[in-house]
């Protein structure tokens, strides 16, 4: 349906389709976001022995989020007099936009994807690390030092984790010779590459739990280091603004990792495919979110000193080793 | 073994999901107090007899009690008129409890006295007789 639309003619029409279907899946996002939030703060509620949000909304507070995000909407808008304005008001828009963008290229099932691009992989990777210049932006332009120090650490940081990042994906994409996202799919009818590339999914799990700037690597807006770290002197709408960010990046994070090594919307075993695929794909993501939920519950912050050794030093060297590995596998294979 | 303390971690916070929670639902239901706990205190007027004893035991002077003769004129002694406890100062030390020979004043489990207004904290002996939830057991007699 939407390769049709892709390939027609330019119009008002076109663009007014786009245009609702750009919104239904923002409405989706914004729900998963505030269900995200609850969840999690239900699920660490728990694991600390806690009821977590229970009083809005009902016995599991249900409304709690809706509740918070009004109070922000109802916040007054602060801009620091010192402030770079128009760098400081362009800041989150730029974080947040990125992470939108992505999601075009998900596909969630066979039917349901924005955009079936052959580039699907690097197309992600490439866009979200532009979110990096909107955190950088905003510490800089808030004229504040716990903001300036927060957003370098969140631009060393997520530079560095993203090169792990790719070189783990690599494997994935040395065994499917492709680097569209269903051709990756496709690629693990048989078997999910979790089990295939065990290295790779370790390694890229530790870094995009990096990449969303998630306990145990949220150094960047370590609360009890840096206040706050590059949102300090953000308010209301603005701040809100980062925080969806954050979470819609989860959102992103969790379809990937579902798509590479859970085999995305293809059931667990091949006797339960009449259970539909989006189905599949909405227990294999939950669990994802799930896992992120957990660690954050579980782990302590890494140390500020230790955050770039580990992702030199230990990530990518395994990284690599995984990708040499993978391939001469593989061409031991192809000679047999 | 590297990343064995990670994976104990994991395990302990999972087991901690199903764990019964040590919190307490409280103000939607009363605080689990012991019996002898010291709250607001509840008055009975017709035990009273007027003897004065709390008054005067009062640390912070905070009771202030009228009598009148009893309206039966066969009978002796005094009624209670009026009776009021300042919760500003009351302290709630519980030996005015102690000293009333007929248990006419006797501890609660009640300790909710935030109020708007500091006149509020003025009880006096109607709002005192009503005040019969959670009452001392001990003293029930």
């Amino acid at each position: 349906m939407v390769e049709d639309l892709l390939h027609s003619q330019p119009g008002i029409l076109n663009f007014g389709i786009f245009f609702l279907l750009a919104t239904v899946l923002l409405l989706v996002i914004l729900g998963f976001v505030t269900y995200a939030i609850l969840a999690e703060r239900k699920v660490m509620g728990f694991m600390q022995l806690r009821q977590g949000p229970n009083q809005v909304g009902g016995r599991w507070g249900l409304l709690q989020t809706v509740a918070d995000v009004l109070k922000l909407l109802l916040k007054e808008d602060t801009i620091p007099k010192l402030a770079d304005k128009p760098l400081f008001i362009i800041a989150p828009v730029i974080a947040f936009a990125p992470s939108f963008i992505v999601i075009a290229a998900i596909p969630f099932t066979d039917k349901l994807q924005f955009a079936d691009l052959n580039i699907g992989l690097l197309y992600y990777i490439a866009i979200s690390g532009l979110t990096t210049i909107g955190m950088v932006t905003g510490g800089w332009a808030s004229n504040n030092k716990y903001a300036l120090l927060g957003g370098m650490r969140a631009a060393a940081q997520m530079i560095s984790y993203e090169i792990p990042l790719v070189m783990s994906v690599l494997g994935v994409i040395l065994l499917t010779g492709s680097l569209n996202l269903n051709d990756i799919v496709a690629a693990q009818e048989n078997v999910w590459y979790i089990l295939l590339q065990p290295v790779a999914f370790i390694v890229f799990i530790i870094a995009s739990v990096a990449e969303l700037n998630r306990v145990p690597f949220d150094l960047p807006e370590s609360e009890n280091e840096l206040v706050a770290g590059f949102h300090v002197e953000y308010s209301g709408f603005r701040w809100a603004f980062f925080m969806l960010a954050e979470y819609v990046y989860m959102f992103a994070m969790a379809s990937l990792t579902t798509v590479l090594f859970l085999g995305g919307w293809l059931p667990l075993f091949s006797f339960l495919d009449f259970i539909p695929g989006a189905v599949w794909f909405a227990l294999k993501f939950m669990f994802v979110v799930f896992l992120l939920i957990w660690f954050r519950s579980t782990f302590p912050r890494i140390r500020a000193d230790k955050l770039m050794e580990f992702a030199w030093k230990i990530l990518l060297p395994i990284a690599l080793a995984n990708i040499f590995l993978t391939a001469i596998i593989k061409e031991i294979f192809k000679l047999l | 073994m590297l990343g064995f303390g990670l994976a104990k971690g994991l395990k302990y916070t999972l087991k901690n999901l199903t764990k019964e929670k040590p919190t307490y639902e409280y103000p939607n239901e009363p605080l689990p107090l012991p019996d002898r706990f010291r709250g607001i205190q509840k008055f009975y007027p017709e035990k009273c007899i007027v003897c004065n004893q709390c008054a005067n035991i009062c640390p912070t002077d905070c009771i202030q009690l009228t009598g009148k003769k009893h309206p039966d004129p066969n009978k002796k002694g005094k009624i209670i008129d009026t009776y009021d406890i300042n919760f500003e100062i009351c302290i709630l030390c519980d030996l005015c409890t102690e000293v009333c020979p007929t248990e006419a004043i006797i501890m609660s489990n009640n300790f909710e006295l935030a109020e708007y207004s500091r006149d509020e904290l003025f009880k006096n002996l109607e709002w005192l007789d009503e005040n019969d939830e959670n009452i001392r057991k001990v003293n029930k007699a």
